[in-house]
């Protein structure tokens, strides 16, 4: 991080401490945003903590009903339950009121929690869509669950590496998990592990490479038959 | 013995091959071999502008093509955070509505000819055809459309576009008691399919299947009514569920009666959108000259008349889309014919593949 940088976000958390959001919201770059939204986090709690040291109870409860007022998403509540139940597994500088962003290692648990839980319930997963988001990052997994119970939506992601991308398969938690992380297997080459029957979906077995990743170059020819290539330059 | 039914086969709605292992008559596995229609289309979208992309939508769910477009825009208009004027409101509201009815006409009158009832497609054909009628009126298409567009609609409605509607109704509507004189509780159809492929709530909501099949599994769940999208929390309507009153709750009877209800119910929005259009208005009014969103993502789900119908956009800025992804709910219904049709008879398999309502386009894409 440059110098720059460090300095856009020291300066926006002191306005937001003095009230004033919009000078986190309006940063531009993602990274950065979430970085000053994390500090500010931390910043509150310290100061939460220096002035609760006389009577702690009452303090905190104080400083817990002061971080509460802006409504919470419910993207943003359920990952404080997961960093609850799950330690080390929300990555709190990229999520935001959008989306919760995991590691990948615990996931068939998370997920797991997430449906059984009766706070969560989320027994439907609606969509599971991958992304290439260039070679700096690598694909990512996106899932969006959604309760029949309590009617709540939540999106969760999960980065899975650029080179031999894996991630834990939740084919067993929701049972359209098996054709979607087939669909996304057949797009993108990542891995489900311990998916039970991961084969290719929409394309042919034998078909090479993986069409939705950015560096994808189609095959010359599929069993002789010459491969037509995508027209460039559209305007 | 392993039998295979398809790719090309009358009952499979499309190109579709199932591999059916059987033990006599019992069907002790299937699996659905899909990806004969695959037509690329979410690389297409990140090739194309996001205008371009809307014809590729009439394309996937070929049978209601105005209610993908719709979901698409809906999808477009919230990331782009604009709000379309009144008017335009109401046009797509029709015609999402207009487009269900014919698509649900088109899935019981081709359920019956899967079951041996060749008479009923005939009737619901006929009836089909005017609301294609109206269509072709509208914007001179009678099957793919493009007629919403990001921020309004292709054409205005014509002169005497709502007499006409108006004229539809009244002869639609005493026609659906006709349907189930012919149809619905016919003896034969009836010991066809009560009974038969239940779906069970926790199964259905497992497997993701959503619209009609989910409700007539008796869950009351409609985008429409729980997670209102453009105008719909103005209207008054009922969301139909199954009930078993001929057999078992979630049998195939059940899926079939609530897309009969459906049609109904559809009926009743068009009346309440019909007496409260505005007759005056700019369908192109907010139509922007270059679709370029701002960087960000949306998952946005719209009621097609197959169920849940999802669009996750990712925007970078620039007039094509980074990634476009389609949820597209025929592909979760076709997920769970295995589950429900194992231990069944080979006739009764078609029977529960015609009552989910599949369209290959949409699932192959």
């Amino acid at each position: 991080m440059t110098d720059n940088q460090e300095q856009l976000i020291k300066e926006a958390i002191e306005k937001a401490l003095q009230g004033d959001m919009d000078a986190v919201n309006n940063i531009e770059d993602r990274v950065t945003r979430s970085k000053a939204k994390a500090g500010l986090v931390k910043a509150k709690r310290e100061a939460a903590k220096t002035s609760a040291k006389p009577s702690a109870e009452e303090k905190s409860e104080e400083s817990g009903s002061e971080s509460k007022p802006a409504p919470q998403s419910p993207n943003q509540q359920f990952a404080g339950i997961i960093a609850s139940q799950f330690p080390k597994t929300v990555d709190e500088e990229l999520s935001s009121e959008t989306h919760i962003q995991l590691q990948s290692e615990e996931w068939l648990d998370i997920a797991q929690y997430l449906r059984d839980d009766p706070a969560c319930l989320f027994d439907s997963l609606q969509c599971v869509t991958g992304v290439d988001l260039g070679e700096d990052v690598g694909l990512e997994v996106r899932y969006n669950l959604h309760s029949m119970t309590h009617r709540h939506v939540i999106e969760i992601r999960i980065a899975c590496g650029g080179k031999n991308p894996k991630i834990p398969s939740v084919e067993a938690v929701w049972r359209i998990g098996d054709w979607f992380e087939r669909e996304t297997y057949d797009m993108f080459g990542i891995e489900f592990q311990g998916h039970r029957d991961l084969r290719r979906i929409l394309l042919p077995d034998d078909w090479e490479g993986w069409p939705l990743r950015k560096d994808y170059e189609v095959q010359e020819t599929y069993h002789g038959i010459m491969v037509p290539k995508v027209k460039e330059g559209w305007e | 013995m392993v039998l295979n039914i398809g790719p090309q086969h009358p009952s499979t709605h499309g190109v579709l091959r199932l591999k059916v292992v059987t033990d006599g008559e019992i069907v002790s596995d299937i699996t659905p071999v899909i990806g004969y229609l695959h037509r690329c289309f979410e690389k297409h979208c990140e090739n194309s502008t996001y205008e371009q992309v809307i014809p590729f939508t009439d394309r996937c769910d070929y049978i209601a093509s105005m209610n993908n477009n719709f979901g698409y825009v809906v999808a477009m208009e919230e990331l782009m955070e604009i709000k379309v004027p009144e008017r335009v409101e109401y046009i797509r509201v029709i015609m999402a509505e207009l487009n269900r009815i014919a698509s649900h006409l088109l899935a019981l009158g081709t359920y019956g000819l899967d079951v041996g009832a060749f008479t009923p497609f005939l009737y619901m054909f006929r009836d089909r055809e005017r609301i294609l009628d109206i269509f072709e009126l509208t914007c001179g298409a009678r099957l793919l459309y493009n007629y919403m567009w990001v921020g309004g609609v292709s054409h205005d409605l014509p002169v005497g576009f709502v007499e006409t509607v108006y004229n539809f109704l009244d002869y639609f509507e005493p026609k659906v008691q006709e349907y189930n004189d012919i149809l619905t509780y016919n003896k034969i159809f009836i010991e066809r399919t009560a009974d038969v492929g239940v779906l069970l709530p926790e199964v259905a909501i497992s497997f993701g299947v959503s619209g009609p099949n989910l409700r007539g599994s008796g869950v009351k769940w409609d985008i429409r009514k729980d997670e209102p999208y453009s105008i719909y929390e103005r209207f008054d309507f009922d969301v139909p569920v199954g009930q078993g009153l001929v057999g078992t709750m979630g049998d195939c009877w059940d899926r079939f009666y609530v897309r009969v209800l459906e049609m109904i119910e559809s009926t009743k929005v068009l009346r309440q959108a019909l007496k409260d259009i505005p007759t005056t208005g700019d369908v192109h009014q907010t139509l922007p000259k270059k679709i370029r969103p701002p960087k960000g993502s949306i998952y946005r789900r719209t009621e097609s008349p197959r169920g849940d119908l999802g669009y996750y956009i990712i925007s970078d800025g620039s007039p094509q889309p980074y990634r476009l992804k389609m949820r597209s709910p025929a592909f979760t219904a076709l997920s769970v014919l295995n589950e429900i049709s194992r231990g069944w008879m080979l006739s009764d398999v078609i029977a529960v593949l015609g009552s989910l309502d599949i369209v290959l386009g949409e699932i192959d894409r």
